[in-house]
């Protein structure tokens, strides 16, 4: 028996106007590990919930076709009746999270599966260990970063053992060192306990080998169902973005081969020596920090910080969950006082974009939201109309100018809320995890845009757990732990260097972002090749 | 707070202010209950805020709607619709009426941020589940609005916006409002994913009361037999129409001073350091 199996499936939202499944026809086995694949929109999420009878009990809509999971008919069985078999972590952790303390989120859902009571406290404490989140245990869950919620939301599934876990982008907002500990986590749980495992994702780098089938969606579809290998195979033709970066590298340089890993790409070609750049010239700095200090709560969010930011260059701010990164680009941005030390703000104008795409979702149409921020700056309407009309072809929003902000995907209200911001045109331009829910192709496009923004003039921090991401779109990276700056202003090759805070082809090829490890691959084979 | 002594103590505030009809008894209740809310961790403001500007906004209109009362204080032009005649009557029914109003919103406020909110949901689930999944939104929902409030501004003052104008923080409301639904929506459906309302649920082992708990659970309890005596033995009536009655009662007095006492000892003793 499958553990699930989707028999023919369509299903449509209330009120939809397409289907946002379309007859999907797919078993998975017990034991099996399963990467879910696709576009933002294509899907992903709503199997996920179907897989759990939140589709359609608690959405409604309309359910064609039959879903089964551990042999139970989800039309005759309610999702609390599945949820002994089925364990689903949603996207977005602060929206998951019921209880006021992360070890009584643990336990929530043992207590209503009705463990013995003796037993609960003890498999919440043992989840929490195993997400790296027992120091947290006993804090306001309201208090934690989004890394951590993530981390105790896990937690918080993997407590009640289900037999089938699902996961809808367990890793977007936790930094590489948890985000790797936590992908092996649920590889040891598939391979060791025979938990059956699907997992969507974006960022596809560190799990495509790992998987035992690889499902690619498209438009409500399934378009490839098949072992990673012949998965890639097909994807480099048709959907290249979906791949790890490393097998993107080589389909991109056209060469036949195409590792799946690190390691493989490593037995095809040699890693480069690090490059030899000259020190990067200095531009005008147009905001920075210098000893910041900044307390919030009982905790020093910033501890000394400084940095500058400089015209004309993407900055990259990376570091581990709670270094303060989010602190020091609220305090650039002059949307957080200083409680020591000097800030050199922008000297026009300086654009945040947080989070929560949903704080920038204050009007009725997708247009206005745009138009928001020029009209309160006062420009002629005439010159309103034209930034509104650039920034929502830029965004690939030109589509959807006048639809409700609240009915687009988690996708495409991050790239509404960027567009709001950044058609003020901005001299700063901070984005605070800005590839949250955003595919890879849409990825490629936020890359493009901040790249453009740059050359520009723009001074564009980028805010970042998704070093593949930084690799691609920055000049320079800074490194922040413990509220502090540990290195300003390096070379993007640094994440090609670094041990856990690198790119994907960093650790292969030595080489950060795809253009220049298609470059290095592109040269002839026999100098490159071991 | 383990949510019985937390009941207790912001339930009798509540009952007098419900039940009670003399001043005295209204303004023991107002001041115990906003006695209790500024004892209770934060966040306050918005409780506090929301509850005495509800109250007077009742303590406003009722001149103008109510056509009760003999001692007339003004005579104003004739309007449709309203009673433009203030009579002193009608403005101690006001009164009383907006105290009413703001001790019933500060006590259960109080009890939303004294009680363990996890503690409540638990005991309440297995029996009405949900119920207590509302009364989980509920108390997640004001501590995410003012959270959500805050990245709201953020996101408008990086986009321009003037937020001392009335215009654009009223403009903000709709918003907020449509962002904590969505949230309560969100955390419904987690609650369901993970099991909620499957028969047989069981409950991880509380630890016990603590002396502090006790001694709260006492307090409270005295409170509410203060006011049900208040209530039996009818010390707490008062007439406001045709005329005004004597509200310096020995009995209204004394029961209403004995619940403003209790609810700040109960205070006092949530801000006692540990």
């Amino acid at each position: 028996m499958a553990a699930l199996s989707f028999e023919h499936v369509s299903y449509r939202y209330p009120d939809a106007g397409a289907d946002a499944l379309a007859d999907v026809d797919l078993a998975v086995a017990p034991g099996e590990l399963v990467l879910l694949v696709g576009g933002s929109g294509s899907g992903k999420s709503t199997l996920l919930r179907a897989a759990l009878g939140l589709v359609p009990h608690f959405h409604g809509g309309e359910l064609r076709g039959r879903v089964t999971a551990a042999g139970h008919d989800t039309r005759d069985h309610r999702p609390g009746e599945l949820a002994r078999h089925v364990g689903l972590v949603f996207q977005d952790p602060e929206a998951q999270l019921v209880m006021g303390r992360p070890d009584r989120e643990a336990a929530f859902g043992l207590e209503n599966l009705g463990h013995p009571a003796a037993e609960i406290g003890l498999r919440a404490r043992e989840a929490l260990a195993a997400v790296g989140a027992s120091h947290l245990a006993a804090r306001a869950t309201g208090t934690l970063s989004g890394g951590e919620q993530q981390r105790v939301a896990i937690a918080s599934v993997l407590a009640m053992g289900q037999p089938i876990l699902l996961l809808d982008e367990p890793t977007s907002q936790l930094d590489p060192v948890v985000a790797e500990e936590l992908l092996g986590l649920v590889v040891r749980i598939n391979r060791d306990r025979g938990v059956t495992v699907v997992l969507a994702e974006h960022r596809t780098g560190r799990l495509f080998a790992e998987a035992d089938r690889v499902i690619a969606m498209r438009d409500g579809r399934v378009t490839v169902d098949a072992t990673p290998a012949v998965a890639a195979r097909a994807l480099a033709a048709s959907a290249p973005w979906l791949l790890p970066p490393v097998t993107q590298a080589f389909a991109r340089a056209g060469r036949d081969e195409l590792p799946l890993t690190v390691r493989d790409a490593r037995t095809l070609v040699a890693r480069a020596p690090a490059a030899v750049r000259p020190q990067a010239t200095r531009a005008p700095i147009v905001a920075g920090v210098a000893s910041g200090r900044k307390r919030l709560g009982d905790v020093d969010a910033l501890d000394g910080a400084t940095a500058a930011f400089e015209a004309g260059r993407v900055t990259a701010l990376i570091g581990e969950n709670g270094a303060g990164k989010t602190t020091l680009a609220r305090v650039v941005c002059g949307l957080v006082e200083l409680d020591r030390g000097r800030l050199r703000p922008a000297a026009e104008r300086a654009g945040y974009v947080g989070q929560d795409p949903a704080h920038y979702l204050v009007h009725e149409t997708v247009a206005d939201e745009v138009a928001y921020g020029v009209r309160n700056l006062g420009l002629p309407a005439a010159e309103r109309e034209r930034r509104v009309a650039a920034t929502l072809e830029r965004l690939d929003l030109a589509g959807m100018r006048a639809r409700h902000p609240r009915d687009l995907s988690s996708g495409e209200r991050q790239r509404l809320a960027i567009a709001s911001v950044v058609a003020m045109e901005p001299d700063l331009l901070v984005l605070d995890e800005p590839t949250r829910g955003v595919d890879g192709l849409r990825k490629t496009a936020l890359v493009e845009m901040v790249r453009r923004m740059a050359a520009q003039g723009t001074a564009v921090v980028v805010v970042t757990h998704d070093m593949d991401f930084a690799a691609e779109a920055a000049d320079v990276v800074t490194s922040m732990a413990s509220g502090r700056v540990l290195a300003d202003r390096a070379h993007r090759d640094a994440l090609a260097t670094g041990i856990f805070f690198v790119s994907q082809l960093g650790l292969a090829l030595g080489r950060a972002s795809l253009a220049d490890a298609v470059a290095l691959l592109a040269q002839p084979h026999e100098a490159a090749r071991v | 707070m383990k949510p019985l002594p937390a009941a207790l103590v912001t339930g009798a505030p509540l009952l007098a202010a419900v039940a009670a009809w003399n001043p005295f008894w209204l303004a023991a209740a107002t001041i115990g209950a906003a006695l209790m809310l500024f004892a209770a961790p934060p966040p306050r403001r918005l409780y506090a805020v929301t509850a005495f500007s509800s109250g007077l906004v009742v303590f406003a209109v009722n001149p103008f709607v109510s056509v009760q009362g003999l001692s007339v204080l003004w005579q104003g032009p004739h309007i449709p619709i309203l009673d433009t005649q203030v009579t002193a009557e009608e403005l101690a029914y006001g009164a009383g009426a907006g105290m009413r109003v703001a001790a019933s919103a500060l006590a259960v406020a109080a009890f939303i941020r004294l009680a363990d909110a996890d503690l409540l949901l638990r005991a309440t689930a297995r029996v009405a589940p949900r119920s207590a999944m509302i009364a989980a939104l509920a108390t997640r929902m004001v501590p995410a609005l003012e959270r959500d409030a805050a990245g709201i501004v953020l996101a408008a003052r990086t986009r321009a916006a003037r937020m001392s104008s009335p215009r654009t923080a009223a403009a903000l409301l709709g918003p907020l409002l449509a962002t904590s639904l969505e949230r309560s929506l969100s955390v419904a459906e987690a609650m369901e994913a993970r099991g909620y309302g499957a028969s047989g649920r069981t409950r991880a082992p509380e630890r016990h009361a603590t002396g502090r708990e006790w001694a709260f659970g006492l307090l409270g309890a005295t409170a509410v037999a203060v006011v049900a005596i208040g209530l039996l033995t009818g010390a707490t009536a008062y007439r406001y129409y045709d005329t005004l009655g004597d509200p310096l009662q020995p009995g209204a007095v004394a029961g209403a001073a004995a619940l403003a006492l209790l609810c700040a000892a109960a205070a006092g003793l949530v801000r006692w350091p540990r």
